[in-house]
């Protein structure tokens, strides 16, 4: 209901605004040029500057490469990238500004501007592993103050390609965003944002995020395409008194050597008001989705419907932590997550790309999709419909073992701190489904499916206070004749089984 | 005469089938031609059956015999191998290289060229491609040969080259005999990059250079450095971007450049080609575009000289020289004929002969030059750098049917890496003969010649007038590096002479476009300079144009 | 009046002296690329920022062309030019900043220490900035009063301690030197050649203790111009294209 709402004045504010935006300039006419080599940062900022105070309107950029270091949209414009028109980092780290306010590198700034956005079929490239390498020389030298986190700049120190901060009424439709040093987009404390129509391919350094939206309240992501090197579709809550909210993502196709969609880590106020609809996620290393409510944010009203999930390392992640609560209490709950179909591979499923996902967390055998609270925050009225899951299984108990018994589950540490990832407590006793501090869990119609035997049963849960199963449906080679008992209960209650 | 292989038999065969084919392609314009045959008889001695040859006195009439016996022998040979006379054909796909630009191929390539070098010589065939690689290492009897296409592309990672070497370079080769790279492809270094990620280890401390002129002094990769080798034959490929100086050959005996390109304007000091004490050169029909001096001779072994020249029908662009002798000049030059060729936006000399570290310029023919807006037609001079190794010379020196424009402007505007702004102030710089005391410059001929300068000078910027305290005041810079423009202003707009012996002008033309302070020549300090049919031409009131001071039997003939 | 000179040339001694007793910094240090078409202007001024922070010294370039737009000399940092080393200014008339009432490549606005020297050039590109100023205005984005004028090559206001040596300037659209409101001003040995061009070639206003010594005029507009008093004024050995002596007003 809230979302319909939003939905619909979302889109009265931006087709109004749309139809203010009429004037086009030409960017060559202020003397940009699109050569691939002059270096237009000034010019195009006194175009954005002109437009701006002349009633806004579209600078467009016809086919060409143009340049630029750090550039500031302001209220009315619209950068506007034909085909074959790309606005190309110098890949020189002094050409781009470290904003004071945002605290963070970027080639295209906005800051308490509206009715702004980046349009066309068009292209935006940070040539971010060049910018990256030259950030880190320099570092190297002495001219630029950063310890260095694993060897890399730290990730406000490299530039990213969009970064908006507190404006209203944000367009980004059709452009291909590409490599940038840091995160591609960053959406902060923004209001109205659709974002339609676009592609993100990006492998070219470490944190290629896809796209961020931090704490923001009204955000359409549709119809997009996103390959990148770290998280694809990700929502944080930078700010405890802030919260990410009223957020529709419709048929979106995700490719990482991370997350698919992903919220948080970052936790601090929380997400609500979400739906997800009809999002493919493919070649992912981590989850395919996850929520993570670390730093004493809330996440709940969560919708997500229909996701088809093939050749990733892990479908469903939710966690609760205390990471940097400071006094918060972190809270899930009142999430559903329906017609899934999800394919887990035995292999890497990033192999091949670049910037590849790291390997750590072993040894452990393929690990279960999880819902993981703590003992004192826990996970409550979370629901799985229509799902069908089909993991490798095979693990093998001499490379890595946690079997049921009470000292070994309990032994699975809490790690309530740590940041989350589906593969922190490296082995899990479940080839299918982790359950651990979990309130009202409801599963119906789920398909869980191994390929291969699993010494682990499908699901096990410890500490889950109410539970339903309804039509559940598990294979796996052999259980059947062995009478293997698939969903394993630990110091839970109230769960039926129907 | 011991038994030869096969293998030998061809070679040789394949040896003298390219001379013939390159020496029937060019018929010596100059009327002495010892030179020419001189070359051709060194080659022969190469091969182990004219070996006895070598001990003949190479007069007039061996040279002829000589050449009779080698056509002869030659034809004889032809008659004999009726069979496919080049080695093996290999491709490159053969040894795992691979064309995708982003493989780096620098061992398999080495293991290519090994491989071949041991099975007895052959050819390695690139196709279209980029073939990524860093330092790689021609051995004796092999071809590189890169097909229309296909580009050999330097590492960007100065590690991936010989650094440790005084050879720094992308192929190289040392000791090596029978090399060839040929094709229509492209051998590029990306030495701007390459020079980058030099200057970027330097300054973390990783790599010690002392950044003289805030670059890096060693180790930057040539594209192709080739030393002490024997027979060597680049055609036909396009050499770009170098690091350095773009090709060197040192101490090499038998070059032929032929119909190459070069366009290197990647960084400083590319020299589009080095040639260091090399004797029997043949650089011909290359055009070269290059930030630093385009066709370079040098002499770096005060034991060592350069000699039996030809250059012919070359092309120029340079922001420092098009032709030039020197700046180190140990051992020396002789013998050279530089033949037809052009030069046009040059910043510095069209032609320029240098010899200031005690080494000698002697027996160099310069016929049909052409220069289009340069910064200076031509300067001879002579130094004195390091005092222990004496003053150089430049002797018999003849410089005929010439044609240059000199530029008002900076002749390489806009081009990458121009040539650095310096010696200012002055106006116009004058053609320069300019010796030392007590070692003048000597024999120098000049005919058929006509300069076309701007003029125009302004004697409120620069000036320099004929009075003697004036002609005293030029400094004498024995020490100095050789530039036309070192001494500031000169007081002449055409031709300064001075410290020079026998000179002679004839037939020749020098034009201002716009009136000039100074007269158009200055002689100064020279001995016998004869002026027939000399002309100068200068709008404005009449002057006298010609001056001299302090100079002995200066005759001018109409 | 020799007392005073006197303090004076101490005076600028000491300066000079502290000028030049800060490190040198290569350029290349700073990635600044001597190419001729990299554009310089970030590395040039996070080198002036981080010489400046660091407590001054010579940003020494080395022959070779560098493009930049304009540049903020902060204080205790010397521009030392080789020769050889050319400072282009880049053709497009938005990459120009302003100190004061008009653009400059080079400028600085209330800073002590600063220094231009060597034998170097400092190129404006002038011409195509004619074109690109002539460009925007027509296409009605550069409003066409004096603010937005075409920028000159260096430019000091209200700073203290300022050497500009041995430097050549050329091809300058606006004013090629103008000093403003400054106190210890030592400008010798300046080549301006900038024929073809309407600017002028040096302005001086309200400045106290200035001297201007041993250099050369080649101009089409006013050669040195006195917009206000200046205090303090001497001016010796200087001369234009003609031969002509400049003297004091």
């Amino acid at each position: 209901m809230h979302i319909l709402r939003f939905l619909k004045t979302g889109s009265l504010v931006l087709s109004m605004a749309l139809s203010l935006w009429a004037t086009d300039y030409d960017v060559q006419k202020f003397g940009v040029k699109g050569d691939g080599v002059t270096v237009n940062t000034a010019s195009i900022q006194y175009a954005i500057d002109y437009i701006s105070d002349h009633g806004g309107g579209r600078l467009v950029f016809t086919a060409g490469t143009y340049r630029t270091g750090s550039i500031y949209l302001k209220s009315g414009v619209i950068l506007h990238l034909e085909r074959a028109a790309t606005l190309m980092s110098t890949t020189n780290p002094f050409d781009f500004v470290k904003d004071e306010d945002i605290n963070w590198m970027s080639m295209i700034f906005a800051k308490y501007q509206k009715d702004i956005g980046i349009t066309g079929e068009g292209g935006i490239d940070g040539r971010g592993f060049e910018t990256a390498n030259n950030m880190l020389n320099y570092i190297q030298r002495g001219l630029f103050d950063d310890k260095l986190l694993w060897d890399r700049p730290r990730e406000p120190n490299r530039p990213q390609n969009i970064y908006f901060r507190e404006c209203e009424n944000i367009t980004i439709t059709g452009i291909t965003i590409k490599d940038p040093a840091s995160w591609n987009q960053t959406y902060d404390q923004c209001v109205n944002i659709l974002v339609d129509g676009i592609t993100v391919d990006s492998k070219s350094y470490w944190n290629n995020d896809g796209i961020d939206i931090v704490d923001c309240d009204g955000v359409v992501i549709k119809n997009s395409y996103f390959d990148a090197a770290d998280d694809v579709i990700c929502f944080k809550s930078h700010d405890p008194d802030k919260i990410c909210q009223n957020i529709v993502v419709d048929n979106c196709v995700g490719r990482s050597s991370a997350n698919g969609l992903k919220f948080g880590t970052v936790s601090r106020g929380g997400f609500r008001n979400v739906k997800v609809t009809n999002l493919t996620i493919f070649d992912t290393y981590r989850s395919a989705i996850t929520f993570a409510a670390v730093d004493g944010g809330i996440v709940e009203n969560i919708v997500v419907d229909g996701v088809r999930s093939i050749n990733t390392g892990n479908v469903i992640y939710l966690r609760i932590g205390d990471r940097w609560s400071k006094g918060k209490e972190p809270v899930m709950k009142d999430i559903t997550i329906r017609n899934v179909y999800a394919e887990v591979p035995l292999g890497k499923p990033d192999a091949g790309y670049g910037y590849e996902g790291p390997i750590e967390d072993l040894p452990r055998n393929i690990s279960p999709s999880s819902i993981v609270g703590l003992p004192n925050h826990r996970i409550e009225n979370v629901t799985l419909e229509n799902i069908e899951i089909v993991y490798p299984g095979g693990s093998d108990p001499f490379y890595a073992k946690v079997g049921l018994t009470p000292e070994e589950l309990d032994n699975i540490p809490e790690m309530p701190a740590k940041y989350p990832e589906f593969s922190q407590f490296k082995e899990l006793p479940a080839w299918g489904f982790y359950l651990r501090h979990a309130d009202g869990i409801t599963f119906k119609n789920v398909t869980l499916r191994a390929k291969n035997k699993d010494y682990r049963p499908a699901i096990v849960m410890d500490d889950v206070k109410g539970a339903l199963f309804k039509d559940m449906e598990i294979e796996e080679p052999e259980s059947e004749q062995n009478s293997k008992e698939q969903i394993f209960q630990y110091q839970s209650e109230n769960i039926r089984i129907d | 005469m011991r038994c030869i292989s096969r293998l030998e038999i061809r070679i040789i065969f394949k040896q003298i089938v390219k001379r013939l084919l390159v020496e029937l392609a060019e018929i010596p314009m100059r009327p002495k031609i010892g030179g020419m045959l001189n070359s051709t008889f060194l080659m022969i001695k190469l091969n182990c059956e004219t070996r006895t040859m070598n001990k003949i006195q190479p007069t007039e009439y061996n040279r002829k015999r000589n050449r009779t016996i080698k056509s002869l022998f030659t034809l004889c040979l032809m008659m004999l191998l009726m069979f496919p006379l080049t080695g093996q054909n290999y491709y490159a796909s053969l040894f795992g290289i691979k064309s995708d630009g982003k493989t780096l191929n620098t061992t398999s390539i080495q293991k290519a060229i090994d491989y071949i070098h041991e099975q007895g010589g052959g050819t390695l065939e690139f196709y279209v491609g980029r073939y990524l690689t860093g330092t790689i290492e021609l051995k004796s009897n092999v071809t590189l040969h890169l097909h229309e296409g296909a580009v050999l592309l330097g590492s960007t990672n100065i590690y991936d080259y010989n650094i440790e070497s005084k050879y720094t370079a992308l192929v190289y080769a040392k000791n090596a005999s029978n090399i060839t790279i040929q094709g229509k492809g492209v051998i590029d270094g990306q030495g701007r990059e390459v020079a980058y990620h030099l200057i970027d280890q330097i300054h973390k401390g990783i790599i010690k250079d002392q950044l003289k002129y805030d670059r890096p002094a060693r180790r930057r990769p040539s594209a192709i450095y080739f030393r002490e080798c024997d027979d060597v034959a680049v055609k036909g490929i396009l050499v770009k971007n170098a690091a350095f100086w773009v090709q060197i050959y040192d101490q090499c005996d038998g070059l032929l450049v032929d119909s190459t390109m070069v366009d290197s304007k990647a960084f400083w000091n590319n020299d589009g080609m080095d040639i260091v004490d090399c004797k029997n050169v043949r650089i011909t029909n290359n055009y070269v575009d290059a930030s630093d001096d385009a066709i370079c001779f040098k002499s770096h072994g005060p034991d060592h000289i350069g000699e039996n020249v030809l250059v012919r029908n070359n092309v120029v662009r340079s922001s420092a020289n098009g032709i030039k002798f020197g700046t180190v000049t140990r051992g020396g030059y002789r013998n050279f004929n530089i033949v037809n060729n052009t030069v046009y936006d040059t910043y510095r000399s069209a032609i320029a002969f240098t010899a200031p570290d005690g080494g000698f310029i002697e027996d160099i023919w310069v016929d049909s030059l052409y220069a289009y807006n340069t910064g200076n037609p031509i300067y001879l001079r002579n130094g004195e750098r390091w005092g222990d190794k004496g003053p150089g010379s430049i002797d018999n020196i003849t410089i005929q049917n010439v044609y240059a424009e000199v530029a008002a402007e900076k002749p390489d505007t806009a081009y990458e890496y121009e040539g650095p702004i310096e010696d200012l102030p002055r106006n116009i710089s004058p053609s320069g003969i300019v010796g030392l005391v007590g070692t003048p410059i000597t024999n120098v001929s000049l005919k058929n010649i006509k300069i076309i300068y701007p003029g125009g000078s302004n004697p409120n910027y620069a000036f320099r007038g004929t009075e003697p305290e004036d002609l005293d005041s030029i400094p004498e810079m024995a020490d100095a590096y050789p530039e036309f423009s070192q001494f500031k202003e000169l007081p002449a707009w055409g031709f300064y002479i001075r410290h020079a012996e026998d000179v002679s002008f004839e037939n020749v033309e020098l034009i201002a476009k716009e009136a000039d302070y100074r007269p158009a020549m200055v002689v100064q300090d020279s001995k016998n300079i004869s002026l027939k049919k000399v002309d100068f031409k200068e709008p404005g009131k009449k002057k006298k144009e010609l001056h001299t001071y302090q100079s002995e039997n200066v005759k001018r003939r109409p | 009046m020799m007392i005073r000179i006197f303090i004076f040339t101490i005076v600028l001694c000491f300066n000079w002296g502290l000028s030049v007793q800060g490190k040198d910094y290569k350029a290349s240090l700073f990635g600044i690329k001597s190419d001729g078409i990299t554009l310089n202007t970030g590395s040039i001024q996070t080198a002036i920022d981080f010489i400046s922070q660091e407590g001054g010294g010579r940003l020494v370039f080395y022959v070779g062309r560098y493009l930049t737009g304009s540049i903020e000399l902060k204080s205790n940092v010397t521009i030392h030019l080789e020769e050889g080393a050319v400072l282009v200014g880049v053709p497009s008339i938005y990459d120009y900043y302003s100190a004061g009432n008009f653009r400059s490549l080079l400028y600085s606005k209330d800073q002590a220490n600063i220094s231009v020297t060597g034998k170097g050039v400092i190129m404006g590109n002038g011409r195509s900035l004619i074109k690109s100023r002539n460009e925007q205005k027509k296409n009605g984005y550069l409003p066409s009063n004096s603010k937005d004028g075409l920028p000159g090559l260096v430019q000091f206001v209200n700073c203290d301690s300022v050497v500009l040596t041995g430097i050549i300037l050329t091809e300058s659209g606006g004013d090629v030197v103008s000093v403003h409101g400054s106190n210890h001003v030592n400008i010798a040995g300046l080549t301006i050649k900038n024929k073809g061009y309407s600017a002028r070639g040096m302005t001086l206003s309200g400045n106290r203790h200035i001297a201007l010594t041993n250099s050369y005029f080649e101009t089409d507009g006013i050669e040195l111009e006195f917009l206000s008093k200046n205090q303090d004024l001497r001016i010796d050995d200087t001369k234009n294209e003609f031969g002509e002596i400049l003297k004091r007003p």
